[in-house]
């Protein structure tokens, strides 16, 4: 699978090993270079810099022939643009995207975004773990 | 009508005045606090302190009775969220943004955005009108057709002067509708008008064939 | 120092009684008129022109009650209720078109997330007013 990561934080870094380890081939945008030393050293796939909501940047990513599109900077509205290019201008197969906001993140679920709120999530954990009885 | 604006910079802060000039309800959305106390303290409280781009806000400023929303912040994508947002949960029938990346028209105009003013090409446009050394001069776009309206300046030194249109080569999906002379009525030309130095030839053609269209009626 | 148009802004808090009882002994010895004024807030998600009929029955409350307060300082109180999304603004705006010369408003001591808050309405008021102003806080011990 060929897959376009915006956004070169922990997380973004992360994934970017974890699926390189699994085989496929990964391409990571961020418009700071210093961000790509978060990347693991044996990475080998390739590392761009430039904006992720600019159309000519996601094309030499290798955009059009992206199977997945995964956006993962710190701004939701960034994020939610990057991917409704990747959807509806690139047609991409898949693209996931990351909104803080809860609100924003239903809304665009409706839209037919692939989306996921950490807010949410990371709540729903604290709380599970708060209300186990600890073990 | 009930009019909000998303952004409370210079461009937000003059078109709520002209809005408010018109007999308009306008509120503005500006995140800054110092930006959005100046516009308090300038307008009067037509200004609220919050992000445009978030439902909550939204709502608390009643975007549902809100007949258009216009998003004119700094960036592409928060008047992208701003708009989408007041269209698919609030259901404003009209949203205009602006937009500084040229190229981003068309991706708003696919996600759903209704006016999309795109203020880089607008300075390029008048910059165009004023420098009269472009032989084309862009006019005006025919939206959704891929076509534009374009006036080119035959040059003094035209090697097509003193020739007829029909021996020109004009590219297919280009039209002539109208040859200006100085001092004269404007004509509608046909095969048969002659060019002459300085002609004003307004025509519509297809952006594709904007430079073929220009290279065949100066002759460079 | 002499005053003729006296504006007390009421809110339907404790105060308002001590800031027109004030307001009734300063503008004795001129002779000054005194006007008290309710604003009531009308929230963006309705037209400004809504009627909220118990909001205005609230309002009237209120001010009846303040003619009556200033009746037993031998004052007569004229009084108006205006509708506005932000008070602040509308009172400053009030102040300017009755060439008002002072505003009394009171205020009681309050707190906001653990501080001791002024709110937001006195603020704009005492950096925008026209004229004098005299902010009254009242002591309960």
């Amino acid at each position: 699978m060929k897959v376009v990561i915006m956004g070169c934080g922990r997380v973004g870094a992360r994934l970017a090993s974890l699926l390189e380890q699994d085989g496929h081939s990964v391409t990571i945008i961020d418009n700071d270079s210093y961000s790509f030393r978060r990347l693991a050293p044996d990475f080998k796939g390739t590392a761009l810099i430039g904006n992720g909501i600019d159309e000519d940047v996601l094309r030499s990513a290798g955009i059009e022939e992206a199977d997945a599109f995964i956006a993962l900077t710190q701004g939701d509205n960034r994020n939610v643009m990057a991917s409704q290019i990747a959807k509806h201008i690139f047609n991409v197969p898949r693209a996931v995207c990351r909104i803080y906001d809860p609100l924003r993140r239903d809304m665009y679920a409706e839209l037919g975004i692939e989306t996921i709120s950490p807010t949410t999530i990371f709540a729903q954990i604290l709380r599970e773990k708060l209300e186990s009885q600890g073990d | 009508m009930y009019v909000i604006v998303v952004g409370g910079g210079r461009v937000g802060y003059y078109l709520a005045k002209a809005l408010l000039d018109e007999g308009h309800e306008v509120l503005i959305l500006e995140k800054a606090a110092a930006i959005a106390s100046i516009v308090s303290d300038e307008l009067g409280s037509i200004c609220v302190r919050g992000d445009g781009c978030e439902a909550t806000t939204l709502a608390s400023v009643g975007t549902n009775r809100a007949d258009m929303l216009i998003a004119v912040t700094g960036d592409d994508e928060d008047n992208l969220v701003a708009c989408q947002v007041a269209k698919h949960m609030f259901n404003v029938p009209r949203t205009v943004a602006r937009i500084r990346n040229p190229k981003n028209e068309n991706i708003f105009k696919t996600l759903g955005i209704d006016v999309i003013v795109n203020t880089t090409n607008l300075i390029l446009e008048s910059i165009e009108e004023e420098v009269p050394t472009h032989t084309l001069t862009h006019l005006r776009d025919i939206r959704d057709k891929g076509l534009g309206i374009v006036e080119v300046k035959i040059p003094p030194d035209a090697p097509t002067i003193g020739k007829p249109i029909r021996e020109l080569s004009l590219p297919e999906g280009s039209v002539l509708s109208l040859v200006i002379r100085k001092a004269r009525k404007p004509i509608v030309p046909s095969g048969a008008t002659i060019l002459e130095a300085e002609d004003q030839i307004i025509a519509v053609t297809s952006h594709e064939s904007e430079e073929a269209l220009r290279a065949a009626l100066s002759g460079q | 120092m002499e005053f003729r148009n006296i504006l007390v802004p009421v809110s339907g808090t404790e105060v308002d009684e001590e800031a027109i009882t004030l307001a009734c002994r300063l503008a004795k010895k001129d002779k000054a008129k005194i006007m008290a004024v309710y604003v009531i807030p009308i929230d963006r998600t309705l037209p400004l022109d809504t009627e909220l009929e118990s909001e205005v029955d609230k309002a009237e409350r209120i001010l009846d009650h303040m003619e009556n307060v200033a009746a037993g300082e031998n004052c007569s109180l004229e009084t108006d209720l205006l509708q506005a999304r932000d008070a602040a603004p509308t009172i400053v705006d009030e102040a300017i078109q009755r060439e008002t010369d002072l505003i009394v408003i009171g205020t009681t001591y309050q707190r906001r997330f653990g501080q001791f808050s002024l709110g937001d309405i006195i603020p704009h008021v005492l950096k925008h007013a026209p004229c004098r102003v005299i902010l009254y806080q009242q002591y309960t011990p």
